[in-house]
C-alpha cells in the first residue's frame, strides 16, 4: 500500500486568526512517482571520479625521487612556473571545454515567458517586471545551486547501469522575491527554494511542491542588505490557509510553477555558461601568456 | 496559538492548470466540515495527465489519465462508518490524487467551473477514502446517495449548484 502524505507530516504548526481548523508544515511525504522534470538538464559530465583512480587500495606507489613535478621543465621568461603538470592540466582543460561545449544546447540563454527582463552581476542573476505599477523581481545566484548528485556513489558494478542513465545537472537556486507597490516604503520579500526531494534525490516516493516559500518579510525598498531586525515569518510553522494564499498572491503576479520551471531551465544554463567560462580562464591563467 | 494538527496537505505537482490553492483547500474543508472528518488528516495531490496516468497503470492496470484517483489509509471500513484510529498516527484518512489538467478539460468541453468540478471529484474521492465503493450496482446506490447529500450541504452552504460525479451506474470509475 502507499505511504500517505499525511502520515510524513509532523510538526508543530501555528494556527492564525483567520481559522481554527489547519495548519500547515514542511515537508512533507507522498506516494508517487519521480518528478519527469520538464526543466532541460545537460548530461553530468564533469568527471570528478578521474581525480580518485589511483591510491593506495591499488598497489600503486609515485615514485618521489624520480618525479619532475619540482622542476619546471618549459622557460619562456615571462617569470612565471611552468611545469609538466601545468602542461597536462592544460591540456585537460582542452579536452574539458571541447566537450562541455559539445553539450552546450544553446550559446543564448533561454527567454522567460511573461515579458521578464534579465539582468547579471556576476553569477547573480536579476528578473524583473513591472505589472500595473506593481514591480516585481526575481534574483538568484548560480553558484552552489546545483544540489549533490547521489549517483557518483555508485560502485564499479553498477557503474555500467549509471552510464546507461546520465544524471543530469540541474541547477535549483534558492531565489528571492520582491513585491514593490508605488508610494510603499517597504517591499514584500519572499525566500523561495526548490525543495530537494523534487529533485529525484528522494527514494521515489517523496515529493513537494515544485518550489516553496520559505520566509516572508518586509524590507526597506531599495536596501541591498537583509534586514535582520524586520519580523520574518518562518513557514515551518505557518497556518496552511495563509500560506496557500501567499502561494496564490505570488501565481498572481506570475511567479507559479510555469515560472519555477524555467527558471530552473534559466539558471541551468547560466550556471553551464560560468563553467565554460571559469574553465576557459582557468586555462589561461595556468598556460603560458 | 499553536497546534500540532494537520488537516488537509495540499500539493500541487503541475503546471498546465493554474490553480487557487486558498480555494481548493476552503472548499476540501468545507467537504470535511459536512462530513464531520475534521479531526482526519487528508492529503488532496494535484497532477497532470501524465502522472495521473501513470499512477493509473501502476495501481489499477489502466493505462489512461483519470479525473481521481483515492488511496485510503483505512483499507476495510463499512461505507459511512468513521475509522476508530488509536493513536494521532491514525487519524488519517489517506490521499486523494486529483487530475487536474483531466478535469480542466472535461470543464472546457462542457463550460463548467474548474473549482466546482474539482469540489465534486474531491467529495466522490472522499467517499471512497470512507470506504464508499461502485463495484457493484447497489454499491453505487449507496454512493451516489452519500455524494448527493455531501453535495446538497455543499451547496446550500456556499450557494453553489453542483450535482454528483456519477450520475449512471459505472465500474470502472
Amino acid at each position: 500500500m502507499l505511504k500517505s502524505v499525511v502520515r510524513a507530516v509532523g510538526a508543530a504548526v501555528r494556527i492564525s486568526s483567520a481559522t481554527t481548523s489547519t495548519a500547515r508544515a514542511l515537508p512533507l511525504s507522498c506516494p508517487t512517482l519521480c518528478s519527469p522534470s520538464s526543466a532541460t538538464a545537460r548530461p553530468f559530465t564533469r568527471s570528478l571520479w578521474m581525480l580518485n583512480s589511483s591510491g593506495a587500495s591499488s598497489g600503486y606507489r609515485p615514485k618521489l625521487f624520480s618525479s619532475k613535478v619540482l622542476y619546471p621543465s618549459v622557460s619562456c621568461g615571462c617569470g612565471g612556473l611552468h611545469t609538466e603538470g601545468d602542461k597536462a592540466f592544460g591540456d585537460f582543460l582542452w579536452d574539458e571545454i571541447k566537450e562541455e561545449k559539445k553539450i552546450q544546447k544553446n550559446k543564448t540563454l533561454p527567454k522567460m515567458s511573461g515579458g521578464w527582463e534579465l539582468e547579471m552581476n556576476g553569477t547573480e542573476a536579476k528578473l524583473s517586471r513591472t505589472v500595473s505599477g506593481e514591480k516585481i523581481s526575481v534574483t538568484f545566484n548560480i553558484n552552489n545551486s546545483i544540489p549533490p548528485n547521489f549517483e557518483e556513489e555508485v560502485d564499479q558494478g553498477q557503474q555500467k547501469a549509471a552510464e546507461a542513465e546520465e544524471p543530469e545537472i540541474v541547477s535549483t537556486p534558492n531565489f528571492v522575491v520582491e513585491v514593490t507597490k508605488q508610494a510603499a516604503k517597504h517591499s514584500l520579500v519572499f525566500d523561495c527554494h526548490f525543495p530537494e526531494d523534487e529533485m529525484g534525490h528522494g527514494d521515489g516516493e517523496d515529493e513537494s511542491d515544485i518550489f516553496a516559500i520559505r520566509e516572508v518579510s518586509f524590507q526597506p525598498d531599495g536596501d541591498v542588505e537583509w534586514k535582520e531586525t524586520s519580523y520574518t515569518l518562518n513557514t515551518d510553522s505557518l497556518d496552511w490557509a495563509l500560506y496557500d494564499h501567499l502561494m496564490d498572491f505570488l501565481a498572481d503576479r506570475g511567479i507559479d510553477n510555469t515560472f519555477a520551471d524555467e527558471l530552473m531551465e534559466l539558471s541551468t544554463a547560466i550556471e553551464h555558461q560560468e563553467y565554460i567560462k571559469f574553465l576557459e580562464d582557468l586555462q589561461n591563467f595556468v598556460k603560458c601568456n | 496559538m499553536w497546534s500540532f494538527t494537520m488537516g488537509v496537505v495540499l500539493r500541487n505537482l503541475q503546471k498546465v492548470v493554474p490553480l487557487r490553492r486558498a480555494r481548493l483547500r476552503k472548499d476540501v474543508n468545507t467537504l470535511r466540515h459536512i462530513l464531520g472528518i475534521q479531526k482526519f488528516d487528508l492529503g488532496i495531490i494535484c497532477v497532470d495527465n501524465q502522472r495521473i496516468q501513470q499512477i493509473n497503470n501502476i495501481y489499477r492496470k489502466k493505462n489512461v489519465p483519470t479525473d481521481v484517483l483515492s488511496f485510503p489509509f483505512y483499507e476495510d471500513i463499512r461505507p459511512g462508518k468513521l475509522p476508530c484510529p488509536l493513536n494521532r498516527d491514525e487519524l488519517n484518512l489517506g490521499d486523494i490524487f486529483l487530475g487536474v489538467e483531466f478535469v480542466m478539460k472535461q470543464c472546457q468541453e462542457e463550460s463548467l467551473d474548474l473549482h466546482g468540478a474539482l469540489t465534486v471529484v474531491t467529495a466522490h474521492g472522499i467517499c471512497h477514502l470512507l470506504g464508499y465503493r461502485h463495484e457493484t450496482e447497489e454499491e453505487w446506490t449507496e454512493m451516489l446517495q452519500r455524494e448527493s447529500y455531501i453535495l446538497n450541504e455543499f451547496n446550500r452552504l456556499t450557494g453553489s449548484h453542483l450535482e454528483p460525479l456519477m450520475k449512471k451506474f459505472n465500474q470502472d470509475r
